[in-house]
């Protein structure tokens, strides 16, 4: 460990020289702003400036390259909370506190807690993957199917603490997140499900392009109805914490850190499955769980910071084994050859200085984030007092947009329309909407392993030898019994003062 | 005279559209030219797909733009293509996996919607495995075990009816063993599996496992080209030396939509035979474990052809499951 902080001294002094801070800086800001664009995730905007870095030291093209990666985290988060709009996956469930607390006129708050838990998770996982990195790579690769599997379980039993009020339209949402998972190719037969003859639809829906219609357009509508009222805050307001919400919300930026960390490490995961495990997590264990949904920081803070902490772990099995984890990772690791490099544990012997360069990056490009978000998240607070009529259209512009962006297809706009309109029919039936967007992140990832699982082990046996897989579903049970005791207390009590 | 004059102006407006035909196919290009991957951003058609439209754009003095339309094991991307303009501003990468589509019923693209500009790459297959199992040192060592142990051999592909399934697929009918085979999305997740030590075998692209063998953790047992590698593998049989008859691989070209002007193909087939010939092309190729293999475009359409009758006859005996 002695050693690895040794070499990471050295990376410090490639890190920080003009120009590696110069490039770090565009990978950074390039990074926030396709994170904002909805449609441009990160993995295109790494695609794109591969091809511009040709002409870069290798250490410069990989040090932008990987800025523009946890850049994209940190700018994710602004559209969601200003005009719940997600800019990338790993940001919906940021829409679930992060735009009341800016209807409220607290949107600073939402994005500078967000910063500064992007950047404690940033600094935590950057470090665990400077110090840890090789004695966890084997943890892994202890992943497989089976294990995967039970994991996704483990996320799927979170998703009771997000139902609501009512179990039942809990479960009526889960059922539409299924459904709308099954759309596609399935991912073992290759049989196309409810394509319906449309060739946009064999590949299944975009998680991105169904969260701007399910949240963004379906909020619009709701507002619709009541345009002359502004429903914003007339002032902005402070952008501290209360006194009350520090604790709770530095304990969700700590437990965030740790959580997106090792979910990096696993392969096969997005980072949308650690912020939403956090959210989940945050409202099972906070004093107050009634409250998240309506404008909490924590709410906030923990997934903000598990998507980045998400970014550290991730890097590992690439700078480790030579793994890509992530759709993004592996236009990295296609980076890292285009500079003549093959990512894996020879690199830390053939060359070193790229390695320590790139991690020591991460450390400054996370400062500089911060630098960045800081004020500016006063600035785009402002943003939030636009009255609804100016800020409709341009929401329902950014949103078509990126809808057509995710796959330069006509046909995205029609399925983020189409979506608005159920988004908008559920919200008027009380049905709450997140449980649906995350069961459809987990359930597509869910049958492709349990079926790889089935085939490797002839049978669901696979799940019982292994006891990673083992110990996640016994812990799933626990969370289900548990939450199902809770939720059928507080019924009995809520039955009693008010029919459903 | 009036008359006159309006009938010589309606024969002059009939034919302008026939010089501006003539002048499209000289002038081109005119604006930027769209290369279209039917796959996700990252992958190695794409990343072949960015680097040969750097090449093309000097070549060809134009601005080429690499645009991902991916989904449905490529048929959103290709339909797309083919249902494009033909006047040479869009441009399909085309996977091997065009002769298949029909056959598999994924979608009914044909290889003749599309002219062909050329070939640019092979892309080999190689039979891979973990390096700490002892069972399979050699192909001698997997076949034997497979034989002896029918369906137990776990073998991972990219997806199923991808190239490296029917791959897998053609060493069990070559040999008589019958594995059980894995689908992943995508070759990368097979290899962590198999580096994980989850299945037994992959049989993908070397590129995928290049990292893992220099790490210690894979083995390759054998390529399944025609003739030894002779950059990264060189110490690697081919299936064929190993008395299996098996030679399989994937490849990418570039087309354009059927019905484009023949004058505008030809210039698209030039420029591509420039750029695929750059030392960054090459060098990239390589290192992916992919080989450099240009074909014009008359020599690509008369391969594509045999490729869709051999793919055909493999495909109608084999039952991928």
């Amino acid at each position: 460990m002695l050693e690895s902080l040794m070499d990471l001294v050295e990376g410090l002094s490639i890190a920080v020289t003009p120009t590696n801070i110069l490039y770090c800086f565009i990978g950074c800001m390039v990074g926030m702003l396709v994170g904002v664009l909805p449609g441009i995730g990160p993995s295109e905007a790494t695609a794109l400036l591969i091809p511009l870095s040709y002409g870069l030291d290798s250490v410069t093209a990989i040090i932008m390259l990987c800025g523009i990666y946890y850049g994209g985290m940190y700018g994710g988060t602004i559209t969601s909370v200003l005009i719940n709009t997600p800019g990338e996956a790993a940001s919906v469930i940021t829409c679930m506190d992060g735009y009341p607390l800016a209807k409220q006129g607290r949107a600073g708050v939402a994005l500078k807690v967000a910063a500064l838990g992007s950047f404690v998770g940033g600094i935590i996982s950057t470090l665990g993957l400077a110090l840890l990195g090789p004695t966890v790579a084997d943890f892994a690769l202890s992943f497989g199917p089976s294990e995967q599997f039970a994991l996704l379980v483990f996320g799927m039993s979170m998703v009771i603490g997000l139902m609501g009020k009512s179990l039942i339209r809990g479960l009526v949402a889960v059922c539409i997140g299924l459904s709308l998972a099954m759309v596609g190719m399935d991912p073992v037969s290759g049989t196309i499900r409810y394509a319906y003859g449309l060739n946009e639809l064999v590949s299944g829906l975009d998680v991105v392009t169904l969260s701007m219609g399910l949240f963004g357009l379906s909020e619009i509508l709701v507002g619709m109805e009541n345009l002359s009222v502004t429903g914003k805050a007339t002032a902005v307001n402070s952008s501290k914490l209360k006194p009350e919400e520090v604790r709770p919300t530095v304990m969700a930026i700590i437990r965030g850190s740790f959580l997106g960390f090792f979910m990096g490490l696993i392969p096969g995961t997005s980072s949308a499955v650690p912020a939403l495990i956090s959210y989940s997590m945050e409202k099972n264990l906070s004093k107050h769980p009634e409250k998240f949904g309506t404008g909490v920081p924590e709410g906030v803070a923990g997934p903000e910071t598990a998507n980045n902490s998400y970014v550290g772990g991730a890097m590992i099995p690439l700078f480790t084994l030579g793994i890509p984890c992530s759709p993004t990772i592996a236009i990295l690791m296609g980076a890292f050859m285009m500079h003549g490099m093959t990512p894996g544990p020879t690199l830390f012997i053939t060359n070193p200085d790229v390695i320590w360069g790139t991690i020591a990056s991460m450390f400054v490009g996370n400062v500089i984030l911060l630098i960045l978000n800081m004020p500016l998240a006063g600035m785009w607070a402002k943003l939030a007092s636009i009255p609804n009529k100016l800020l409709y259209p341009i929401v329902l512009i950014v949103a078509m947009m990126g809808a057509y962006t995710v796959d330069n297809n006509v046909f995205g706009i029609v399925v983020m329309l189409v979506s608005g309109v159920i988004g908008y029919v559920l919200k008027k039936l009380d049905i709450p909407l997140a449980p649906a967007i995350l069961v459809f992140v987990l359930a597509d990832m869910m049958e492709q392993n349990l079926l790889q699982s089935i085939r490797i082990n002839n049978g669901m046996g696979g799940l019982f030898k292994s006891p990673i897989a083992l110990g996640l579903l016994i812990a799933a049970l626990l969370v289900i019994t548990i939450s199902l005791i809770a939720e059928f207390r507080n019924k009995k009590s809520a039955l009693l003062t008010h029919d459903e | 005279m009036k008359k006159v004059l309006s009938v010589l102006m309606v024969l002059t407006m009939l034919l302008v559209p026939f010089a501006y035909a003539e002048d499209a196919a000289a002038n081109y290009p005119e604006r930027e030219i769209h290369i279209i991957v039917p796959y996700d951003a990252g992958g190695a058609s794409d990343m072949t797909s960015r680097i040969i439209a750097t090449g093309l754009e000097d070549a060809l003095d134009a601005t080429v733009l690499v645009e991902n339309r991916s989904g449905g094991s490529g048929s959103v991307g290709m339909t797309y293509a083919r249902n494009s303009a033909p006047d040479g501003y869009t441009i399909c990468y085309i996977p091997v996996e065009v002769v298949m589509q029909e056959i598999l019923g994924i979608s009914d693209i044909v290889p003749e919607d599309f002219a062909f500009i050329g070939r640019m790459t092979e892309v080999p297959a190689a039979l891979t495995v973990n390096a700490s199992d002892d069972r399979f040192n050699s192909v001698e060592d997997f076949i034997n075990y497979a034989l002896e142990h029918p369906g137990e051999v776990t073998i991972g592909n990219s997806g199923t009816g991808s190239i490296w399934h029917i791959a897998a697929t053609m060493i069990e009918e070559a040999t008589g063993t019958q594995f059980n085979h894995i689908p992943y999305d995508g070759a990368a997740s097979a290899v962590t599996s198999l580096m994980g030590g989850h299945i037994d075998a992959v049989t993908v692209n070397p590129g995928e496992v290049q990292a893992g063998v220099e790490a210690g953790r894979l083995k390759v047992l054998a390529l399944m080209t025609e003739e030894r590698d002779s950059v990264s593998f060189a110490d690697i049989p081919t299936l064929k030396e190993c008395g299996i008859d098996v030679v399989i691989g994937g490849w990418g070209a570039l087309a354009v939509p059927a019905d484009t002007p023949q004058a505008i193909v030809d210039k698209l087939s030039v420029a591509l035979e420039e750029a695929a010939a750059t030392q960054e092309f090459q060098d990239f190729i390589a290192e992916r474990g992919m080989i450099v293999h240009y074909m014009n475009a008359a020599d690509t359409t008369a391969f594509v052809q045999e490729q869709s009758e051999f793919f055909n006859e493999v495909l109608s005996t084999m039952t991928l499951d």
